[in-house]
C-alpha cells in the first residue's frame, strides 16, 4: 500500500449488525448521502431469511470518485453493531483497515466474544460507546445505528450537512422531536469520529463532478427496474410477493396509482403471468416480477406467451435454488429455466443488465421488445443485483418509444385479417380485441395464420420457424446494448464472457489483469435469448482462452455458449450465496493466461 | 498432556514486547496475548523524537511490523485496558467487560507522566509526548521553527529537547525539581550541566516555578506561560516532563504489593507467585541498597523483559541491581546519559 493517503476516493464501508439494529436504515444514510454528495456509490445489503428475529444483517457500500463496477472482496471498514454476527466479517477488512466497534457493552463477556479479540494485527481498532452516546443525547439506546453513522462520517471526513439532509427526508412525516433526536446522535457520533486520532490512511477525497446533461440517482437494481418500468409506460401490473422481487411490486404499487396505472397482487404467480399475458393481448403494456420457484410455476402460461405471440414482460430475480433455496442469497441459478423451461419449442426473449443502469434500460426496453415481437420477455435479474444500490445517471428525455406494435394496414374494402399472417420477418400486424374488422382467434393450440387450430405437419413446421426467426432481429433492437466487449482490442491471451450481476466483478478483474501486463478483453452478454451469435464468435475468435465466471453450479451460460458455439469454454462456478470475488476471477485469468504461454512455447 | 501457558502481558512497550518475543523463543505451544490501550502495535517510543524532522507515519515507528505478530502467534489486545486483577480467578478484567484468563501475567504497564500539583490546573494547556498519537499532536501543533517549553527537564524531555533544537526549533526548559531526573545531581553539578544545554542551544530557567498558564493572544503563540521572577514565555507548546509514575491503578486490591510502583524481587517476581513485572512499572529490591527502587532507560527496560519471560519459563535469573547511572558532560560540549542509550 502507498504510504501518502490515496487521492482518489475509493472506500468500502461494511456495517454489520442484528437485524433490529438498524444496520440496514444506517447503510442507507451512508450511501444515499455519499451519492448526494456526489461520489460514486455500489452498495449492497445482506439481510437474513427470517421476517423476524435476530439473523445477521449486512450493508456494504463502496465509495469512489472514479466509476468502478463492483464491491471490493475486502472491506477498508467493517462497523459492529453486532459482535457476534460481525466476527466472521473481520477477516475481510483489507490490511491497515478499520475495525468499528461498540467498547461499552451491556453487560460482562466471556472471553474472546468480543471482536477486539478477533482482529488481525495489521487492522485498526476503534473502539466507541456507541450505546453510552445515543443513551446521553436521546435517553435511549436505540439510536446507536445513527451514532455509528455519525462516527464514520466524522471520522472520515464526509460531508456533515448532506448527511442532516439524508436523515431529514428519511424522517420525514415523523414527529419533530424524533427527526431532532436522530440528528443529535448523528452529531454527537460525527464530533466523536471527527475528534478521534486518525491512523487509518484512507481518505475522503474530492467527489466527481456531476453531469449537466443528466440526474445522478442513487438507487437499487429493483428501483431502476420500477422506474424503467413506469418511464416506459406500464399500464398493469400482476405479481405475488417473493424475494427478492417483491420490493418491484411494493414501489410500482405506490407509483402507479398516481399515474392512472393499475396493480393487482393475484392469489398466486399462475395467476399473475395468466392475467399479464391477458392485459397484453388486450394492448397493455404489462408486466410481472417473481423470483425461480415463481418462474417455475409460470412455465406452461409462459409457453402461451410463445404460442399465442403475446407481448408481456416478467422480471425474474434469482436467488439460490433449487425449491425454496436460499431466498436472501444471491444465485444465478434460473438461466436454463428462464432459456428452456417451457413446453416445446418456446423460445422468448431473455435480458440481463449487469448493473443497475442496465436494469432501468432493460426494463423500458422488455415492453418494447415484448410488443415489437410479440412474445413474452424475461429480464433476468438476480439478488445481488435488485438489491444493489448505485448512483447511476439517469436519461433526461425518456428513451422509450411509447408503441411498438405493428400495426394492422387497413386497405380499402373488407380484406381478412391474419393475426398470425406469414411476413418476412416473421412478425405479423397485431391488432387488439376490439379493433374493427379484426375479429381473429388466440389458442395455444397450433394454429394457422388465422389463428384457428391446425396440427397439420407443414404448419407446424413454418409456424415454428416463424415464432424463431422473429425473434432473430432482436439482436439488433435499437437503443439498447445487447452485448459488448471492453478491454484490449484484437487478440488477447485470455477473454472473459459474463452476464447479469457478475460482470461488474469480471470487469474489475479485468482491469487488474490488464494492469499486471496480461491481455485481456471481457464481453458482457445481454441478450441470452436469442445469443448475440455474431458478437460472441467474434469475440472468441480473438480469445487464446475464454473465461465464464457464473454463481450457479451447473455453468448453465458456459454450457449455453458452447452448445450454440460449438466451441469449449472454461467455467469458473461458485454457489457460496455471494457475489463473485474479484480475486477468484483474476486467479483463473492469470492462471489461464500462464496456461496461453505454456501452449504458445510448445 | 502438558498445560498450554497463557503467557498474558500488560502493556506493549519495550519490556512487554521483548518478554514476548522471549516468552515465544522458549515456549512454542504457548498463548500469548498483549494488552494494550495502545491503537497501534507496540512503537519504540524512543525513536519518536524523530516525527519532527520525517514524514513518517506510525508504521515507521513500529518496532516490529504486523507480520511479525501474526507469524509469532502473539495476539494483541488494543484499544483497550485493564480495569482490574483478579489473581485467585487468575483472570483480569478489560475495559470492555470482557474477562481474560491467565496462567501467568507480566505487568508491564509502564508509567504515564507525572504531573505535579503545582502544574495540575493547566492540564488541559499543555500536551502530552508518551505515545505516537501524542508526538503527532504535538508535531501538529508545532510550526516549523516554533517554539516549545518544557516544564521539569527530566531526561525524556531533554532528549526530545536536544533533537527538536537540533531540527531547527527552539525549546525552553523550564525545572528545578525534576531537572535531568531520574539522575540525581547536586546544585553545583546541576549548574554545570545546565551551562551544557545552554550550550546546546536550549534556553534553561532553572531553579524557576511557574505562576501560569494561559492562551495566548490573538496573532501570538498558542500559550502564554508566567513565570514566578515575573519572565513570561509564547510558546506554540507546552509540554510536562516530571518523571513517570508508574500505571498500576488497575491492581488495586489485587493483593500484590505495591509501594508507587509493583514490588518485585530481582527475579521480577511479585507477592503473587503468577505475577511478574518488568519496565518503568516495577519497583525492584535492590541488595545493595537495601531498598526497592525503580530502574529506567532502555537498556534496563529491555532486559527486564528477557528476565521475567525467562523466569516465567522456569528459569531464575536475577537483574542486575547495579548500573551506571551517571550523567556526563562531553569534550564536544554535549550530555549524554545512558538512559539516551538504546537501539
Amino acid at each position: 500500500m502507498a504510504k501518502n493517503a490515496k487521492q482518489r476516493t475509493d472506500i468500502q464501508i461494511a456495517i454489520c449488525g442484528s437485524a433490529g439494529d438498524g444496520t440496514i436504515a444506517a447503510g442507507d444514510i451512508l450511501k444515499q448521502a455519499m451519492a448526494k454528495a456526489g461520489y460514486n456509490v455500489i452498495a449492497f445489503d445482506v439481510y437474513p431469511p427470517e421476517i423476524r428475529g435476530f439473523g445477521k444483517c449486512i450493508a456494504r457500500a463502496r465509495i469512489t470518485s472514479e466509476q468502478v463496477y463492483s464491491l471490493k472482496s475486502e472491506s477498508d471498514c467493517l462497523v459492529s453493531l453486532d459482535d457476534s454476527h460481525a466476527i466472521p466479517h473481520v477477516p475481510e477488512v483489507c490490511k491497515y483497515g478499520t475495525v468499528i466497534y461498540e467498547d461499552t457493552p451491556m453487560s460482562e463477556m466471556a472471553e474472546g466474544t468480543h471482536i477486539s479479540s478477533h482482529l488481525a494485527s495489521a487492522q485498526l481498532p476503534y473502539g466507541v460507546a456507541f450505546r453510552e452516546i445515543s443513551e446521553r443525547v436521546t435517553s435511549s439506546a436505540r439510536s446507536r445505528n445513527i451514532v455509528a453513522v455519525g462516527y464514520l462520517a466524522g471520522l472520515y471526513d464526509m460531508p456533515a450537512e448532506i448527511f442532516h439532509q439524508v436523515i431529514g427526508r428519511k424522517f420525514s412525516g415523523k414527529p419533530k422531536e424524533l427527526t431532532d433526536s436522530v440528528l443529535s446522535a448523528f452529531d454527537a457520533g460525527f464530533q466523536t469520529g471527527a475528534e478521534t486520532f486518525r491512523l487509518h490512511f484512507d481518505r475522503i477525497g474530492a467527489s466527481r463532478s456531476k453531469s449537466k446533461q443528466s440526474d445522478l440517482v442513487m438507487m437499487s437494481g429493483n428501483a431502476a427496474t420500477v422506474r424503467g418500468c413506469l418511464d416506459a409506460g406500464i399500464d398493469t401490473f400482476f405479481g405475488y410477493p417473493i424475494t427478492p422481487a417483491t420490493t418491484i411490486m411494493e414501489m410500482l404499487a405506490r407509483e402507479m396509482p398516481k399515474r392512472g396505472a393499475r396493480l393487482l397482487q393475484t392469489e398466486d404467480e399462475i395467476s399473475a403471468i395468466a392475467a399479464t399475458l391477458g392485459a397484453g393481448y388486450a394492448g397493455a403494456r404489462a408486466a410481472t416480477a417473481t423470483s425461480g420457484p415463481g418462474l417455475a410455476l409460470m412455465s406452461e402460461m409462459m409457453g402461451l406467451g410463445a404460442m399465442a405471440e403475446l407481448p408481456a414482460v416478467a422480471f425474474v430475480s434469482q436467488r439460490g435454488g433449487p425449491s425454496t433455496g436460499m431466498p436472501t442469497k444471491t444465485e444465478q441459478s434460473d438461466l436454463n429455466l428462464a432459456v428452456f423451461g417451457v413446453a416445446g419449442d418456446g423460445q422468448r426473449i431473455i435480458l440481463a443488465p449487469t448493473n443497475v443502469e442496465g436494469c432501468y434500460k432493460c426494463a423500458g426496453k422488455a415492453f418494447e421488445m415484448a410488443e415489437k415481437y410479440q412474445t413474452p420477455v424475461i429480464v433476468l435479474l438476480d439478488l445481488y443485483l435488485s438489491n444493489r444500490y448505485e448512483a447511476v445517471e439517469l436519461p433526461v428525455e425518456n428513451p422509450f418509444s411509447e408503441n411498438c406494435s405493428k400495426p394492422v394496414k387497413k386497405k380499402p374494402g373488407k380484406t381478412k385479417y391474419s393475426r398470425f399472417k406469414l411476413t418476412s420477418d416473421g412478425i405479423s400486424p397485431r391488432a387488439i380485441p376490439g379493433d374493427e374488422d379484426c375479429m381473429h382467434t388466440v389458442t395455444g393450440l397450433e394454429h394457422n395464420e388465422q389463428g384457428r387450430p391446425n396440427d397439420q405437419p407443414e404448419i407446424h413446421q413454418i409456424m415454428s420457424a416463424k415464432r424463431h426467426e422473429k425473434l432473430l432481429t432482436a439482436v439488433k433492437h435499437p437503443g439498447i446494448t445487447i452485448s459488448k466487449r471492453f478491454g484490449d482490442k484484437g487478440k488477447v491471451d485470455v477473454g472473459i464472457l459474463g452476464w447479469g450481476s457478475t460482470f461488474g466483478e469480471i470487469l474489475e478483474a479485468m482491469i487488474e489483469a490488464r494492469k499486471e501486463g496480461i491481455r485481456c478483453s471481457a464481453m458482457k452478454v445481454v441478450m441470452l435469448s436469442p445469443l448475440p451469435l455474431g458478437p460472441i464468435h467474434a469475440f472468441m475468435d480473438d480469445c487464446g482462452e475464454v473465461l465464464v465466471p457464473e454463481l450457479n453450479y451447473e455453468a448453465q451460460f458456459a454450457a449455453l455458449v458452447t452448445g450454440a458455439t460449438g466451441r469449449p469454454v472454461h467455467r469458473l462456478n461458485r454457489v457460496t450465496g455471494t457475489p463473485m470475488r474479484v480475486r477468484e476471477i483474476l486467479a483463473e485469468i492469470r492462471r489461464l493466461a500462464g496456461q496461453t504461454e505454456m501452449i504458445a512455447a510448445e | 498432556m502438558a498445560k498450554t501457558e497463557h503467557y498474558v502481558i500488560i502493556g506493549n512497550g519495550v519490556a512487554g514486547s521483548e518478554a514476548a518475543l522471549h516468552l515465544r523463543q522458549r515456549d512454542q505451544d504457548s498463548r500469548i496475548t498483549m494488552v494494550t490501550a495502545s491503537k497501534l502495535l507496540s512503537i519504540n517510543r524512543y525513536v519518536l523524537p524523530k516525527i519532527f524532522s520525517s514524514s513518517a507515519d506510525w508504521r515507521d515507528f513500529l518496532l516490529h511490523p504486523p507480520e511479525f505478530y501474526d507469524q509469532q502467534r502473539i495476539s494483541v489486545r488494543r484499544n483497550t485496558w485493564v480495569t482490574h486483577v483478579e489473581p485467585e480467578q487468575k483472570r483480569l478484567i478489560l475495559r470492555h467487560r470482557e474477562s481474560l484468563s491467565y496462567t501467568k501475567l507480566l505487568i508491564a504497564s509502564g508509567g504515564g507522566r507525572y504531573i505535579p500539583e503545582s502544574l495540575s490546573e493547566f492540564r488541559d494547556l499543555m500536551l502530552k509526548f508518551g505515545s505516537y498519537e501524542e508526538a503527532r499532536s504535538v508535531s501538529n501543533a508545532l510550526p516549523k521553527g516554533g517554539h516549545i517549553a518544557m516544564l521539569g527537564g527530566d531526561m525524556i524531555g531533554l532528549d526530545l529537547a536536544r533533537s527538536l533544537v537540533h531540527d531547527g526549533y527552539k525549546v525552553t526548559v523550564v525545572g528545578d525539581d525534576y531537572l535531568f531526573w531520574p539522575h540525581h545531581v547536586d546544585q553545583e553539578e546541576k549548574q554545570k550541566f545546565v551551562a551544557v544545554l545552554q550550550g546546546m542551544g536550549i534556553d534553561v530557567r532553572s531553579g524557576i516555578g511557574v505562576t501560569s498558564i494561559e492562551e495566548g493572544a490573538r496573532n501570538k503563540p498558542a500559550r502564554h506561560i508566567a513565570l514566578d521572577n515575573k519572565e513570561t514565555i509564547d510558546a506554540d507548546v507546552v509540554l510536562s516532563f516530571c518523571g513517570l509514575m508508574p500505571s498500576v491503578a488497575f491492581m488495586a486490591g489485587a493483593g500484590v504489593d505495591i509501594e508507587r510502583g509493583v514490588l518485585v524481587n530481582p527475579q521480577l517476581q511479585s507477592t503473587d507467585e503468577n505475577i511478574w513485572a518488568a519496565g518503568d512499572v516495577c519497583q525492584i529490591w535492590s541488595p545493595e541498597e537495601n531498598q526497592y527502587r525503580f530502574f529506567y532507560g532502555w537498556e534496563n527496560v529491555k532486559k527486564m523483559g528477557e528476565i521475567a519471560a525467562l523466569n516465567m519459563t522456569g528459569g531464575h535469573e536475577s537483574i542486575s541491581t547495579f548500573q551506571d547511572e551517571k550523567l556526563i558532560a562531553t569534550k564536544t560540549g554535549q550530555i549524554d546519559s545512558p538512559f539516551w542509550q538504546y537501539g
